[in-house]
């Protein structure tokens, strides 16, 4: 029984973790089944307490196969853009890093929460970006669509024609520090505190 | 036969050389006899003992989880990739699927094998599947598929068992989350005497029988050991029910017997992917602050 | 951090690390990952070679049959070598049909093996227009990073050298083959062509002996084939051109990677010689 946070207890798929009561609730990697807890995954068992009910949770060491659930914010690059949407691949989901990619669309009426008929996407979006969406219920079967109506969310990272990395300059502006050229594009605000945003940060140097 | 225009073709048609053997062919009788002689097979090994089983986890790089089992002469490369979308589909399913595939390398066996998969090796990809599907969580991946390969690089006996334990291990080494791991065994039936986990030449032996036999064949037979269930059980050849019954007996024991093999296997990966972690976390951070020092004037001019 | 910033924008990831003059795996520019050699550990096959050039693996292994040699070379045998790169390997690849790149990779395996005339096909035939020996070379990768010609290439040669051919009598008038598996005698193995990849990074930076993402960001590829210390082939699809002092380089490069390799393959043997007397020292 895992009864401390601090030392690290490893579990492996079908081990029995505890017993499922109401005090106890299964989380992530776990599974319930004939009233025990049980791990679904290899990893270090953790154990969150909120005001006396313990959720039981397995992490793994490694990235854990998972494919994007409606709500998630994902990291995506762009790929086609047309009049009416995009194409994207979606590369990580929160901080997973991806090694095979998803297909996702953002569609017109997506890209902003307000004044949605004036969206043009070529002024939002180019081929290239790296752009910050969080995933829509799924009402297609074969694709993800996302939607990037939200401050926070939009392109993060965009290569002027120089292939230079820009710098926004407003929220549907960013220029290119070297040629000094201009582009539309739906620009992410990025807020430092958040561990998200804290990546594409980073990355943007 | 079609030419197969994207590999380099050998001669129309070639035989195995061992087919001109000057060495004398053995009959059915001496063949039984050498294969169990005085209670030990050729190996030296008990009817009922199960060869050394080596597992390591992690082998392809390349993989999300990968896993090797060696048996001895038998050995088995297995890896696991992330779920992806499944190729010409059109509705919505609830559960995930999972996409098996065993291959022998061409060098794998007694004969050469051939490139594409024979029928013997899709029969085996099928088995393959059905022993991890109930294994693995599969409502966690909706409207994907997770692919599981499996390469035979040399069969001595048993590479079918041998790929579903490995199997197994691969994918809880790839994180796809799984009720259990699955464990597998075979079995030979030859008459009277039962071969647990058969070498190649005891196999050959008890898919061959002469009429009068009454009991003959090989039990594949897989098992997830916490949860007490067969996963698989896939017979080939003829056998009465009390053969039937006295192998599950035999085939679960074993199973029991090799199922912690790979819970160590896994455990080990484990703590040494969270030594590698830490490990990796405080050389990140050494470089980061190095970094940072150096890079204070933005390079991007 | 560094996984997502390497998949969100791959070439600014290595143009950090290039810039300090060393790679995303901790290597020098132009540092060889280690290489492992190890022969004869597929019993199945008549002879094999495993290689691991850093993570890349290759596993090769050699099958022999006898056939009808072709009518229009009827005096020599048949070496038929292959490269499979399985959708174990990568998750590049799929199941079906070969990829483009394992036909590129046969093709030039079945190429430098004929250019540097590895082995003397006319020893392989046993009796003209009737019998003649077929080696099925297989070269299978068990992980694909990178440099996977390097790896083939070495492991074919490894496994030729392993190979022990059984004698073989035909009698020509009854039409009757016969065959000595106890009597064996080694395959002429005559050269061995070591090749060694470079990748050119953004027109300028060359690097050596490169991983699988460092290929895919490559602006180009060129292997340069060595053997004896001459150059047997120069293999550069497109991509960026290379000036001459580069290629000079390079050259330079392959020829004290050949000697290496070689040594490498010599001393694999040797391991297994060793182990082989032991063997037999214990029987007897």
């Amino acid at each position: 029984m895992p009864e401390s946070d601090s030392s690290e207890m490893i579990c492996i798929p079908g081990q029995r973790l505890c017993l499922a009561d109401k005090e106890h609730i299964p989380g992530c990697g776990t599974y319930e089944r004939h009233g025990y807890i049980y791990s679904s995954l290899a990893g270090i068992v953790n154990v969150t307490k909120n005001d006396k009910k313990r959720t039981i949770e397995v992490h793994c060491c490694n990235d854990q196969s998972i494919v994007p659930v409606p709500g998630d914010i994902v990291t995506a690059k762009v790929t086609i853009v047309n009049q009416r949407f995009l194409k994207c691949v979606i590369k990580c989901i929160r901080d997973t890093v991806l090694s095979r990619p998803y297909r996702a669309i953002l569609r017109k009426e997506d890209v902003r929460a307000t004044e949605k008929d004036k969206v043009e996407m070529y002024k939002s979006f180019r081929p290239g970006d790296i752009i910050l969406a969080r995933v829509l219920p799924m009402t297609d079967a074969h694709c993800y669509q996302i939607s990037t109506a939200e401050n926070e969310l939009g392109v993060a990272i965009a290569h002027s024609e120089a292939g230079i990395p820009m710098i926004p300059i407003s929220w549907t502006e960013m220029q290119c520090p070297k040629t000094y050229v201009k582009e539309l594009r739906k620009v992410a605000k990025i807020i430092p505190e958040n561990s998200l945003s804290d990546n594409t940060k980073s990355v943007r140097g | 036969m079609p030419v197969d225009s994207r590999r380099i073709q050998g001669p129309d048609s070639s035989v195995p050389f061992m087919l001109y053997s000057s060495r004398e062919k053995k009959d059915y009788k001496t063949v039984k006899s050498e294969v169990f002689k005085k209670g030990l097979r050729k190996d030296g090994r008990k009817w009922d003992q199960h060869r050394k089983v080596y597992l390591k986890t992690s082998v392809v790089t390349q993989a999300k989880g990968s896993a090797f089992i060696e048996q001895n002469n038998t050995k088995v490369i297995c890896s696991v990739f992330d779920p992806r979308e499944i190729p010409r589909k059109s509705d919505y399913s609830v559960n995930g699927e999972l996409y098996c595939e065993f291959k022998y390398a061409p060098f794998s066996c007694l004969t050469r094998r051939g490139h594409q998969q024979d029928a013997e090796e899709k029969e085996f990809s099928l088995i393959l599947r059905r022993a991890l599907e109930p294994a693995v969580c599969r409502h966690e991946f909706p409207n994907f598929q997770v692919d599981i390969y499996a390469l035979v690089l040399q069969d001595d006996g048993s590479a079918l068992s041998a790929a579903i334990t490995c199997a197994s291990l691969a994918l809880a080494d790839a994180s796809v989350p799984m009720y259990d791991l699955v464990a597998s065994v075979t079995l030979g039936v030859h008459d009277d005497l039962k071969f647990l986990d058969p070498t190649a030449e005891e196999t050959i032996l008890c898919n061959t029988s002469p009429r009068t036999l009454q009991n003959h064949g090989t039990i594949v037979f897989s098992y997830s050991a916490s949860q007490q269930q067969i996963s698989e059980y896939a017979q080939t050849g003829a056998m009465n029910l009390d053969c039937i019954t006295s192998a599950i007996d035999i085939l679960t024991r074993a199973c029991d017997d090799i199922y912690p093999l790979s819970q160590q296997c896994l455990v080990k990966s484990v703590a040494k992917s969270v030594k590698k972690k830490k490990k990796r976390e405080e050389k990140l951070n050494r470089e980061r602050a190095i970094l940072a020092d150096e890079n204070e004037p933005p390079t991007n001019e | 951090m560094d996984a997502q910033y390497k998949v969100i924008d791959p070439v600014k990831f290595y143009r950090d690390h290039l810039a300090h003059k060393i790679r995303p795996d901790g290597r020098g520019l132009l540092k060889f990952r280690p290489a492992v050699i190890n022969v004869d550990s597929i019993g199945t096959a008549d002879g094999s070679a495993i290689v691991k050039i850093g993570n890349t693996t290759v596993v090769c292994g050699v099958k022999l049959e006898l056939g009808v040699p072709k009518p229009e070379e009827s005096n020599i045998g048949w070496l038929v070598p292959n490269v499979t790169l399985p959708p174990l390997c990568s998750p590049r690849f799929h199941p079906g049909p070969p990829s483009d790149e394992a036909q590129v990779a046969s093709n030039m395996l079945a190429e430098i093996l004929s250019n540097a005339s590895v082995l003397d096909l006319r020893a392989l035939c046993v009796v003209p227009e009737r019998l003649a020996w077929a080696v099925y070379l297989d070269a299978v990768c068990l992980n694909h990073d990178g440099s996977i010609l390097d790896a083939c290439v070495v492991a074919a040669v490894a496994a030729l050298r392993t190979v022990r051919l059984p004698r073989v009598e035909h009698d020509a008038d009854k039409d009757i083959t016969k065959v000595f598996p106890d009597e064996r005698s080694s395959l002429p193995i005559t050269g061995a062509p070591i090749p060694t990849t470079h990748a050119i990074f953004e027109d300028e930076v060359i690097l050596v002996d490169p991983t699988s993402d460092e290929e895919s960001l490559a602006s180009g590829l060129v292997t340069i084939t060595v053997q004896n210390d001459q150059m047997c082939s120069v293999y550069k699809p497109g991509g960026s051109p290379l000036a001459d002092e580069n290629m000079q380089a390079c050259l330079s490069r392959a020829r004290t990677r050949a000697i290496q390799m070689n040594n490498l393959i010599e001393a694999a043997l040797a391991a297994r010689d060793k182990e082989e007397t032991k063997d037999q020292k214990l029987i007897s």
